[in-house]
């Protein structure tokens, strides 16, 4: 149900009225509090980090022969197309800042379309994984299993962390949609974009958490030990 | 607006600069391991990614000029590092409850010990 407008009146010492200005266009005061809200979120897996480099420094060979048998191929592929989903991110933000609205909507499906094929791979890759006996409270991930302490460390930390990465995408898509729909019913703009700004923000925060947990979990192990296409 | 003044031609060519770039450094990502700094694979990887996190947030996230955010950022990478090095640096090395610690294979091999002690 849309309200409407009823500006904020404010009367000097001579009685004169004036309108108080509203903060609806306030772009930057915008921009400035969506990044207050990243910084939390690099806060948040900036402490999963942590964990993972503490665990990391107290098993070192565990934490490369586990970071050897994960698939790099399957998330080498996915480190590609959650590149690519930046960019069509932003080459539809800046459609829509140059008043290419259709061209800015078609941006956005590709980028979902990006997202959608980003966890259908986390899927396959995690399925994989399970049929393996590697998945959390599961198989070889057990405390009464024989698998090396370190590995199960570093296995629980994967789920943990892609799996919070990968929840991260699914309200990405979420959010996409629901801009869609803002922009379908004209309450964003080129004129007000800053709903479009912020998505697009979110959409490079999660891309760089990525950057960062994709060598972290893919990358430590290669070349030392067997893995890559070999890997689960 | 004033954001809205800007140059479509020259944006999209900055992006796709910018993804050349990326792809590249991603390229670099996978051949590290065989090519170059092979004994320390973690850092050179780590090196890498903030590479990669310096032009996505310079360029993609729009943070070129934006001092007051930039600092604000930058404050906040520092409060990490404080922790990081607190933790990684300091508390690590210093570890000395390896034996009682839940996070250490120790715990297992300290209780296998014992109970072939026992027998």
């Amino acid at each position: 149900m849309a309200h409407a407008y009823v500006p904020e009146i404010a009367v000097d010492r001579e009685g004169n009225e004036h309108e108080v200005q509203g903060w609806q266009d306030d772009f930057y005061g915008g921009k400035l509090g969506f990044w207050l809200f990243m910084l939390t979120e690099v806060m948040m897996f900036g402490g999963m980090f942590l964990a993972l480099a503490y665990y990391n420094t107290l098993h070192p060979q565990d934490y490369i022969e586990a970071s050897a048998s994960l698939n790099r191929f399957l998330g080498g592929t996915n480190t590609v197309i959650l590149l690519v989903s930046a960019l069509t991110m932003g080459l539809g933000l800046l459609k829509m800042r140059t008043g290419d609205v259709k061209g800015a909507k078609l941006m956005i499906w590709a980028t979902i379309i990006l997202a959608l094929v980003f966890l259908g791979i986390k899927a396959v890759e995690w399925t994989a994984e399970y049929h393996h006996g590697i998945f959390l409270m599961h198989g070889q991930m057990l405390p009464e299993s024989t698998m090396a302490f370190g590995k199960k460390l570093f296995f629980g930390m994967y789920f943990t962390m892609t799996g919070l990465h990968g929840f991260h995408i699914i309200i990405g898509i979420g959010l996409m949609l629901w801009l869609l729909k803002r922009i379908n019913a004209g309450k964003v703009s080129t004129e007000h974009h800053i709903l479009h700004f912020n998505i697009a923000l979110y959409w490079d925060i999660v891309h760089l958490i990525w950057v960062f947990v994709f060598p972290y979990f893919y990358m430590i192990g290669a070349g030392d030990v067997a893995g890559g296409a070999h890997g689960h | 607006m004033v954001t809205n003044k800007i140059d479509y031609k020259i944006e999209r060519a900055t992006y796709y600069k910018v993804l050349v770039g990326l792809l590249l450094l991603t390229a670099v990502t996978f051949v590290q391991p065989y090519l170059f700094m092979t004994g320390s694979t973690f850092l050179a990887q780590m090196i890498i990614a903030v590479v990669k996190a310096w032009l996505i947030v310079m360029y993609y996230m729009h943070l070129k000029g934006e001092k007051l955010i930039g600092a604000t950022v930058i404050f906040a990478l520092f409060l990490v590092m404080v922790f990081f090095i607190i933790v990684i640096g300091i508390d690590v090395p210093n570890f000395q409850f390896g034996a009682e610690s839940h996070i250490t294979s120790q715990v297992v091999d300290h209780a296998a010990n014992a109970a072939h002690e026992a027998h």
